[in-house]
């Protein structure tokens, strides 16, 4: 039952290689049924057209491919996603684009598209850099693949530890305690509109940073 | 070369489907043809007016100007920005069949328009520039192997990355094997590759001469004229295509794929180039001549000269060609003046040629009496004139020949084609015919079906009338009462 609570059921990868003093840093969604011979093709590929020496090539397969499996050992597994609504943050720097952004979203909607969301946003925020978004969709995956590994294994502890159901409740708190509490919004006394002066907290930053500042920035990384 | 404007509006027309392209203003002499080069569809536009015009987008490229050609092979000329064609639904199932038909995001057809779009529009940016999967997949957002395959097919029917080849790299076609520094000057082409003729000072065109022994290149004028210093002889002088060393040499590879092609496909240069991989119609033809048995090929393809009298430079090469097929038969002996005649009418058209060759004839009869040795590579300069009349006579004649043929080909296509409209026409009308008379039957049915409506109205009437009548006597007999409401139930069935 396990499977990433998005319509399409897809992985987020990262990608960071050194060799020879020369890094290699990527992210990008994988569709796990792809043959693994494209990752193959892909890394090669990917090596040829940034100009990497060859010897990238076996450690990109072996980070890919390492997350990969790591993903498919969970896809047997159980997975209980309850109707619940999780804030997301994006906080990220990609080239000269600065977003930091917190939104609700709805884990138990399966059919819940983050890349039509970073398009979106992309668009609504008119972020002109092409390269943004694919970086939102890729964290917001990575953050629903950490939700729902995180429900597996407290599926798996909650199965082991059945007579006790205190520890139960505390390893869903832990993983969950982020979850909205519904009823405070929508009980009696709340509305569904959010407050107003809980807009900033929601609302999202971009700034595009100068040259030199990114420079600084990455020499730092 | 004579009409450059119109040729532009004929490159436009048949390439409507491409709105980001603009052609652009003609601000240079054509005298710069021979630089640069695209690959033109295949269907009809020039190729001189297209590598003119190229030539010109280049150096305008170069200045930062949005004025360039884009060219698409003519097997996706299926291609629109405003939809998906029937072709991309086909043989891209993934997006459009089964489940994904009706998603939207990133699985169904929005998402295969979107990927396309964003990849083509990234390509025409730039478009001499390869566009690699791994830079245009970084700015989608979707999943890696969706974007992988929306690019291969892309590239494959030359949407993206079409004339373009990255150097040293082995394509998915293993036709193409291109050196790397004359492809990657060829977007600059204007710099490198200019030969300035040293007698008239002006760029030579697509060809010029060489001597070794004074080092000297002259252009085809100046060869003519014999416009180079006195000592020399035609003979010593070599020509030279600048059009054909600029870019690239024909590797092993591509002239046997060129040759494979040829006996395949005959005459037909469309599929030719497009086996042979990045050559245009017009380097294969020009390649295929400069074979040494290239000649055999081009035999049979006088019978099949091509009327389109916008399309200047593939008429003179055809034409050229033509005559070279004729020429070398008849004059062995003096070849670089052949050459050179059937050189000269390439480059002023064949109208200026019958002219020139006209003037040749008169001027000729004049001559004859002092003079009445034929084509002889000679030395003085009335010599050579006069073997430039003899030639040109004899050209004369085989022009005449090719276009009373020509003319009669355009009859014959003519007639074909008034044909089959005339079918077409007769065709439609039978359709029509057949429609009007199902109408007819149907407007019958019509008139059945109101008559019998009238018919019910009248009787529902009377009913009505008969019921009220009786209401009015209400102690009347209720047999009768009875007896009316029978007809009724026999008129609602």
């Amino acid at each position: 039952k396990f499977r990433m609570p998005t319509r399409d059921n897809l992985v987020p990868i990262r990608v960071d290689v050194e060799v020879d003093g020369q890094r290699y840093r990527d992210a990008f969604t994988w569709n796990p049924r792809d043959p693994d011979s494209e990752i193959i093709s892909f890394a090669k590929r990917t090596a040829k057209d940034l100009k990497l020496p060859a010897s990238f090539v076996p450690q990109m397969l072996q980070s890919i491919q390492g997350q990969l499996a790591e993903f498919r050992s969970y896809e047997g597994q159980e997975m209980q996603i309850k109707e619940k609504i999780m804030p997301l943050k994006i906080d990220l720097r990609v080239n000269n684009t600065l977003v930091r952004d917190q939104f609700l979203w709805d884990i138990g909607n399966l059919d819940s598209d983050p890349e039509e969301f970073a398009r979106t946003l992309c668009d609504d925020l008119n972020i002109t850099d092409p390269e943004v978004g694919p970086a939102i969709a890729v964290s917001i995956r990575e953050q629903l693949y950490e939700i729902a590994s995180q429900s597996v294994s407290a599926m798996r502890e909650a199965k082991v530890s059945k007579k006790r159901r205190a520890p139960e409740f505390a390893s869903n708190s832990k993983a969950m305690n982020n979850a909205v509490d519904m009823f405070k919004y929508f009980g009696s006394k709340g509305s569904v509109i959010r407050k107003r002066k809980e807009w900033y907290l929601y609302a999202p930053v971009v700034d595009v940073v100068p040259n030199e500042e990114v420079v600084v920035v990455d020499t730092t990384e | 070369m004579a009409t450059p404007p119109a040729a532009t509006a004929t490159n436009s027309a048949p390439t409507p489907p491409k709105p980001p392209y603009k052609a652009p203003p003609f601000s240079q002499p054509p005298s710069t043809a021979g630089a640069g080069k695209t690959e033109t569809p295949a269907a009809s536009t020039s190729t001189a007016a297209a590598a003119v015009v190229a030539a010109v987008a280049a150096t305008g490229a170069a200045a930062e100007e949005p004025s360039y050609i884009i060219t698409v092979p003519s097997y996706s000329a299926w291609f629109s920005y405003d939809s998906v064609s029937d072709t991309e639904r086909r043989l891209m199932p993934e997006f459009f069949q089964g489940e994904a038909a009706a998603a939207s995001g990133s699985r169904g057809p929005e998402a295969y328009k979107y990927y396309r779009d964003t990849l083509v529009k990234r390509f025409r940016v730039r478009p001499e520039r390869r566009l690699t999967l791994t830079e245009a997949r970084r700015g989608l957002i979707g999943d890696i192997g969706s974007v992988r395959r929306v690019f291969d097919f892309l590239e494959e029917w030359g949407l993206i990355n079409y004339g373009v080849s990255l150097p040293g790299v082995k394509q998915g076609r293993d036709k193409r094997e291109e050196p790397v520094a004359p492809q990657s000057s060829l977007p600059a082409g204007v710099s490198a590759p200019k030969k300035l003729c040293i007698g008239c000072r002006t760029v030579c065109g697509q060809a010029y001469f060489t001597c070794e022994k004074a080092d000297i290149t002259i252009c085809c004028r100046c060869y003519v004229r014999a416009n180079y210093r006195p000592g020399l002889t035609p003979a010593d002088f070599k020509k030279v295509e600048t059009s054909e060393d600029a870019k690239s040499d024909w590797t092993d590879k591509e002239t046997l794929h060129l040759l494979e092609a040829v006996m395949q496909y005959g005459e037909d240069w469309k599929k030719i180039s497009e086996h042979v991989g990045s050559r245009s119609e017009k380097d294969c033809i020009a390649r295929l001549l400069r074979l040494p048995f290239g000649e055999q090929f081009m035999g049979p393809k006088e019978d099949k000269m091509q009327f389109e009298t916008d399309d200047d430079i593939t008429d003179e090469s055809r034409a050229e060609i033509s005559k070279r097929v004729r020429l070398t038969p008849l004059a062995d002996a003096s070849n670089p003046i052949m050459a050179q005649v059937a050189f000269l009418s390439a480059i002023v058209g064949s109208d200026v040629a019958t002219a020139a060759a006209q003037a040749a004839i008169s001027a000729q009869s004049q001559v004859d009496e002092t003079n009445d040795s034929p084509a002889d590579s000679s030395i003085g300069s009335p010599k050579e004139e006069e073997s430039c009349y003899t030639n040109g006579f004899s050209a004369n004649d085989l022009l005449k020949e090719a276009s009373a043929n020509a003319r009669v080909q355009l009859e014959k296509e003519r007639k074909d084609i008034e044909q089959s409209l005339s079918d077409i026409v007769d065709v439609q009308m039978k359709e029509i015919q057949a429609k009007i008379c199902r109408f007819e039957q149907k407007e019958l049915l019509m008139e059945k079906e109101r008559q019998q409506l009238h018919y019910l109205q009248k009787l529902l009437f009377a009913d009505q009338l008969a019921v009220v009548q009786h209401q009015c006597r209400p102690h009347a007999v209720t047999a009768e009462n009875e007896a009316d409401e029978n007809p009724k139930p026999v008129l609602t069935s």
